[in-house]
């Protein structure tokens, strides 16, 4: 016997209580009935074993309890970031973004739009119930001029908080969507006409052709402080007047999956091609195209005989203090030692306070902080004012020598004054005051690697700049011949 | 016929406005949940399916093909 019921969504959901077949959603809420159409059209096209739900932040946020798909959810106004994620890591599945219109209409705008701009491959579902549902009934994006929420008591002005966003009117600009469309579940006629587009959207994922969006208007009854059938009657008489339902775009100027990494030749056939359009589209590039397979460095080997050495270089940005922590790390990793590499400076480029931590050890690292380094290297005051007390016991302390020593590191900590920066000056060469330092600790021997591989790695960091490299080799050997 | 499980209905009555039989009426007695849920009036359901569509949940009712309905 045929039967009208609910399918695509789990028989129980478990939130609420062990045995619970209700949602969460209040009496008359428009996702209820949004969400039923989504499991149903899901289930009805044979996708929910491919299908990837994003959910977002917001009343929707426990569609993971309801529908019997996979899921992923979202921080609040980042599903179409996620969605790109997943349809790109998951071309075999489906795609499904679900947000409210606090969520993509408000935090989340550009995170959306840029992906409609990219003609991303998922499907975006836009609940609009022109205000903030779950945290209370706020202005959204999308309220009505005049509409009263809780913040905006005296009705929406559009002189302090603008106008209504379109958010379908907006997308339409775009070239690369294939479906933008605005629904309404207000009563039984719209209800259906939402029913056949969620089901477009579906097949639109599952035919891969590109970015849809479908906007749905949906009563909210306790935030609209009217009945179920009140809200429903305020969607059609108020709200449809500033959103006109209708469809917005369909099929043609989309970019489809087809289309993408189609070189100059196919693509601009039967039209004059401008010269963006003849521009060959590289294919995209995997993460193992672009971390694992070229220049990959050997895998570090488990040596517990070399013990684990901690290293914390520190001064201000523009002292080369990052390159002279990138330099260890690499000598580290030229002799295959586990090897971390940890910069930390604030907004600015250079002039700011800069530091890094280097971690050096035969076996795995667990963590990059460094809270206790066994080497410290200051090239400025308030370096060595913020760190040289953090030394561990047996550690050293190199500072440059212009750095007034006021209070002495812990007991234990060895202190050396090193003329780094005097040095480069007098060599012509101010900027080299980091090699000058490396000089130092490898005269010291204290960071455990070979005078070969510090070298190597010196002149590596000039790779672009290879006459660079050997000058500051030949700086490096030099300030070695300078003693304590 | 219309099939309603009263303890998964939240009484907003937008199945009894939406029904274009008339063949639905919230009841009087509450469900567990405390809720005057919605009933069947015992006639005149054409199983068109409107309701369940128009319920926001999705298994307080359901609609089977044949005539008459049953309250669970």
């Amino acid at each position: 016997m045929a039967e009208i019921c609910q399918r695509g969504m789990y028989k129980t959901f478990p939130r609420s209580g062990k045995n619970t077949s209700f949602t969460h959603y209040c009496p008359g809420c428009g996702h209820g009935i949004i969400n039923k159409l989504i499991a149903e059209a899901c289930e009805e096209l044979g996708l929910q074993d491919r299908t990837i739900f994003v959910d977002p932040v917001g009343c929707g946020v426990f569609t993971y309890y309801y529908w019997d798909a996979a899921h992923i959810s979202a921080a609040h106004g980042r599903a179409s970031a996620v969605a790109t994620g997943a349809c790109r890591a998951r071309p075999d599945a489906v795609t499904i973004a679900y947000q409210g219109d606090g969520d993509l209409g408000a935090i989340g705008f550009n995170n959306a739009f840029q992906a409609a701009s990219r003609g991303e491959n998922f499907g975006c579902i836009f609940v609009n119930n022109s205000l903030y549902g779950m945290t209370g009934g706020q202005m959204a994006p999308t309220t009505l001029e005049g509409e009263t929420t809780t913040t905006t008591p005296f009705g929406r002005d559009p002189s302090l908080t603008g106008h209504p966003l379109h958010v379908c009117e907006v997308f339409a600009q775009l070239k690369a969507p294939v479906y933008i469309a605005r629904v309404s579940v207000a009563d039984t006629k719209r209800i259906m006409q939402a029913k056949q587009a969620i089901r477009k959207v579906f097949e639109i994922q599952r035919d891969r052709k590109g970015y849809a969006l479908l906007e749905i208007l949906a009563p909210c009854p306790t935030n609209f402080k009217m009945n179920a059938l009140d809200a429903a009657a305020f969607c059609i008489n108020e709200m449809e007047r500033e959103f006109p339902l209708g469809v917005f775009r369909e099929e043609g100027r989309g970019m489809g999956e087809e289309e993408r990494g189609k070189g100059e030749e196919e693509r601009g056939k039967g039209e004059e091609a401008s010269v963006l359009s003849l521009r060959p589209v590289p294919h995209a590039a995997s993460c193992h195209d672009l971390f694992l397979e070229k220049d990959a460095a050997p895998a570090a080997v488990d040596d517990p005989s070399f013990p684990e050495r901690r290293f914390k270089f520190a001064g201000y940005g523009g002292q080369g203090i990052l390159s002279l922590g990138l330099c260890i790390a690499e000598a580290a990793r030229l002799e295959r030692r586990h090897t971390l590499w940890f910069p930390s400076y604030g907004p600015e480029q250079r002039g700011g306070s800069a530091n890094c931590s280097v971690v050096v050890s035969g076996t795995p690292i667990g963590s990059p902080a460094v809270e206790h380094p066994d080497v410290l290297v200051c090239m400025n005051q308030p370096a060595y004012e913020r760190f040289a007390g953090d030394v561990k016991k047996g550690g050293i302390v190199i500072v440059d020598e212009t750095v007034p020593v006021e209070t002495r590191p812990p007991e234990g900590v060895r202190l050396v004054r090193w003329p780094a920066i005097r040095m480069a000056e007098e060599f012509g060469v101010p900027k080299a005051a980091n090699t000058m330092m490396l000089a130092a600790l490898k005269k010291l021997e204290c960071t455990g690697l070979s005078d070969g591989s510090l070298e190597k790695s010196l002149v590596a960091s000039f790779k672009k700049k290879p006459a660079l490299g050997e000058k500051n080799r030949e700086l490096l050997r030099k300030a070695e011949q300078t003693e304590f | 016929m219309v099939i309603v499980d009263k303890e998964n209905c939240k009484g907003c009555g937008r199945c009894v406005a939406a029904c274009p039989r008339k063949c639905l009426r919230i009841g009087e007695t509450l469900n567990a949940m405390g809720i005057k849920a919605v009933e069947y009036k015992g006639e005149g359901c054409i199983s068109c399916g409107i309701c369940f569509y128009n319920c926001p949940e999705p298994y307080a009712l359901k609609v089977e093909k044949g005539t008459g309905g049953a309250q669970k």
